[in-house]
């Protein structure tokens, strides 16, 4: 009887403190995940600014729309209220899902921005070049997340990107690179906030953060 | 048609009566900001236009991207004039609102450019609330400055990260100090003056959006302190202990360089070719000859300075006392002429003539003449004083003075070259000439000197005196043996070393040859060393040999007066060995006797 109660007694230690260490490293995870798409979303405001400083005016009449981005189709919370509600796997698979989708297109993107009809192109490439590190490193660094949250079910929404090119002329090709990378800043904001979020629910040790 | 043409007719005479009157549509009127403070609601701002001079009213419509229904605002009020609120309900993110302002008057309206907004991005908290500064003594006083976030910033939740930032100045600065406080409500300013006063202001920012406005300022004094700087003193004392160990593993490291460099060796004396090793080898004779300088002094001339002269020292009393005047003369010009060391072979150093040299100067009168080089001790005849010393009665005839002069015969080895028929040279010092037409006693009785060995011996001594000593003393007696009646050509020459004096004044010679023999009684190794037999009243060493006796005795009959040998058997006088020499002995001019019996061994010098 001892020796049976003694086993379970640590079993029970190991697994509170496999918790205990995986709410730490989770915890950690998360911060670091944070600060990467922190790092991106400024990374594309960046971008974005130098792109307007010499934008013709014609191509703001150009502009696609911003509800024709290819993951406008994705439901996410809207708002405080909203997003509040979403369960933490949820969040996090909605900001992975985005992640995802953004995979090709940042590719694209980093093709193109090497021949941009631009005067600040090198700078808007090198940028570019960056943003795509940033995505991988987040990308790997979710998915260790999502295998320490433990969720059962990993419902990542595809949303394809069918772009092959910018547009041939140059006009078309600006266009089309300041539109793509608007949709990728507002959707990096959506990334960030939703692993903020996540981040100050995991951090119960630590309030002063959050 | 009339009816629009009437309508067009009336709107237009109404335009011109508006004018008339300064009244017309509004302006189109500028949307200038919208603002969120918390992600969660938002605020726009208008400018209105000219209101045309009749009231105006205002209108804020709003079109979601993805829609194409108007909105109108729903709240005018909450922001105040000229605003439009956004409340919960109607605020969305991360969709873009067309937002359009619409001024209307009596006369018409105008709409505003429509501004595309996105609420995630004009994000801009208000400021931080309560901010509090409180002087903290510990450790040196110093500022805390703590605050509390905006109040409807949810940052608990994580929906807003808020990021602080605070400066701090005098009241009279002109720049602020800014300091970073991350998502801190707190922050420790130091190095604040003491005793005065400052203001700090606090804002905060989102982490992407627009910084808040700054806080009022809050008033802090410092107390005026005396800044103990511990810390500073410490860190300096450190510093300079880990210099100081560090200077000195480096000097004990490098201590041999630095003693060098302190107390350099004093150098040692150097004599220029002077081989220390040498010396130490025991060959003094090679040592010094490189310090010899060749040719110096310059021999010219300094020969005829001495070479007349027999140098003969004795003691100071007995030596004005020759038989001659000459050879007072003769006395005191070499005396005066040279030191203890001129020729009298004392400037070979090597022997202890040199210093029994000194010796025999300051000792009485015995006759003894030192030529070390040449290994003689010679009273020279002509100087009787000298021979006088050796006498009995002579007050001195210091064993001391007599000891010497074996060491002018002690070293054999310069004397290898005199062998000129293979057989050792016997030296003896010729304190006279003795009246050469005899010479048949001479050659058996008297040493034969080789002048032969002159140039070698000058090479190796620089003084001339000693040279002409040299050269004085060695006669080559060879020839003297042909006119010898008798007498067995002495064609040994051997070195006779004086063994010492015995009480009755006698200088008992003993051939080096034979160092163990005693020369003194009758057993003489060979007939060709003589022994002295006496010394006659002038000082004169009358050397005695064996087996001439008879000769000699006749002989020194006849040269009693003159130079003094003693031939016979008789029981050893000390007499000085005499030189004797034939001229027609001689290879060389000579040795020509002179009158007062001295020998002008001028001739006999090699020319130089």
């Amino acid at each position: 009887m001892t020796q049976g109660s003694r086993l379970y007694f640590a079993v029970a230690v190991l697994m509170c403190a496999f918790v205990t260490i995986n709410g730490v490293v989770l915890n950690d995870l998360l911060e670091r995940a944070s600060q990467l798409s922190d790092k991106l979303h400024s990374l594309s405001t960046s971008l974005t600014n130098d792109l307007d400083s010499h934008f013709p005016p014609v191509g703001r009449a150009m502009m696609p729309r911003p509800s024709m981005c290819h993951t406008s189709s994705l439901q996410i919370p809207n708002d405080k209220d909203q997003a509040l509600k979403v369960p933490e796997d949820e969040l996090l698979s909605l900001a992975r899902s985005l992640l995802l989708a953004w995979s090709d297109p940042l590719a694209l993107l980093s093709s193109e921005a090497s021949s941009l009809a631009h005067p600040e192109h090198n700078t808007i490439n090198s940028k570019t070049k960056e943003l795509q590190d940033n995505i991988n490193s987040l990308e790997a660094g979710l998915e260790h997340v999502f295998n320490k949250m433990g969720s059962t079910s990993d419902n990542l929404s595809s949303l394809p990107f069918y772009i092959n090119s910018l547009g041939q002329d140059k006009t078309s090709q600006l266009v089309n690179f300041h539109f793509l990378l608007s949709c990728f800043r507002r959707d990096s904001h959506k990334i960030d906030s939703f692993l903020k979020v996540l981040r100050c629910r995991a951090a119960k040790k630590r309030p002063e953060m959050c | 048609m009339r009816n629009s043409g009437v309508v067009l007719i009336l709107t237009f005479i109404a335009k011109l009566i508006s004018q008339a009157a300064g009244v017309s549509a509004p302006d189109k009127p500028r949307l200038t900001s919208c603002r969120s403070p918390e992600k969660e609601t938002f605020t726009c701002w208008w400018e209105p236009g000219d209101d045309g001079g009749l009231p105006t009213t205002y209108a804020l419509y709003y079109r979601l991207e993805n829609s194409e229904t108007v909105y109108e605002c729903p709240d005018y009020r909450t922001a105040g004039e000229n605003s439009c609120f956004f409340n919960k309900n109607d605020t969305s993110l991360w969709i873009n609102y067309n937002i359009t302002v619409v001024a209307t008057n009596a006369l018409g309206k105008n709409i505003s450019d429509p501004v595309e907004v996105d609420v995630a991005y004009i994000v801009q908290p208000n400021t931080p609330e309560n901010v509090t500064a409180v002087v903290v003594d510990d450790q040196g006083p110093f500022v805390r400055v703590s605050w509390e976030k905006p109040r409807t910033a949810d940052t608990r939740s994580g929906w807003i990260t808020l990021l602080y930032q605070l400066r701090v100045k005098q009241e009279k600065d002109k720049e602020w100090e800014e300091y970073d406080a991350g998502m801190q409500k707190y922050y420790n300013v130091f190095s604040l003056h003491p005793d005065k006063e400052f203001m700090v202001q606090v804002r905060c920012k989102p982490d992407h959006g627009f910084w808040s406005e700054w806080t009022q300022p809050t008033y802090v004094k410092m107390p005026d302190y005396i800044p103990r700087e511990r810390s500073l003193w410490i860190i300096i004392t450190i510093f300079s202990i880990f210099i100081i160990l560090i200077l000195t593993w480096t000097l004990n490291v490098k201590r041999n360089s630095v003693k060098l460099c302190l107390l350099p060796p004093v150098p040692g004396p150097k004599i220029k070719g002077f081989d220390k090793q040498l010396l130490k080898s025991g060959k003094s004779e090679e040592v010094f000859s490189s310090l010899v300088i060749q040719g110096f002094p310059p021999t010219i001339g300094y020969d005829d300075l001495l070479v007349e002269y027999l140098e003969v020292y004795d003691n100071e009393e007995q030596e004005l006392v020759l038989d001659s005047k000459d050879l007072s003369e003769v006395c005191m010009k070499s005396k005066s002429l040279s030191d203890c060391d001129s020729g009298r072979g004392s400037c070979d150093s090597r022997t202890l003539l040199l210093e029994k040299c000194m010796e025999g100067r300051e000792g009485s009168g015995s006759d003894q003449h030192q030529y070390s080089q040449h290994g003689e001790t010679s009273c020279t005849s002509t100087e009787s004083s000298e021979c006088q010393g050796l006498e009995p009665g002579s007050p001195e005839s210091s064993d001391g003075r007599v000891k010497t002069w074996p060491v002018v015969f002690s070293s054999p080895q310069p004397h290898h070259h005199y062998q000129v028929e293979a057989v050792k040279p016997v030296y003896h010092s010729v304190p006279e000439i003795l009246n050469r037409s005899s010479p048949h006693a001479m050659p058996t009785n008297y040493h034969q000197l080789h002048h032969q060995d002159i140039p070698q011996q000058e090479g190796r001594f620089s003084k001339p005196a000693c040279r002409h000593s040299q050269s004085y003393n060695q006669f080559n007696l060879d020839g003297l043996d042909t006119p010898a009646p008798g007498v067995s050509p002495s064609r040994s020459l051997e070195y006779v070393e004086v063994q010492r004096v015995n009480p009755e004044n006698m200088l008992l010679l003993r051939p080096l040859s034979d160092p163990n023999r005693e020369p003194e009684g009758s057993d003489y190794a060979g007939e060709d060393y003589s022994k002295v037999k006496e010394v006659t009243s002038n000082n004169i060493l009358l050397l005695q040999r064996d087996t001439y006796h008879q000769c000699v005795d006749d002989y020194s009959q006849d040269l009693d007066s003159q130079a003094g040998q003693c031939t016979t058997q008789q029981p050893p006088h000390p007499c000085k060995p005499v030189i004797y020499q034939s001229n027609s002995g001689m290879p060389q001019e000579g040795m020509r006797v002179m009158g007062n019996g001295y020998v002008d061994s001028t001739v006999l010098m090699p020319s130089y």
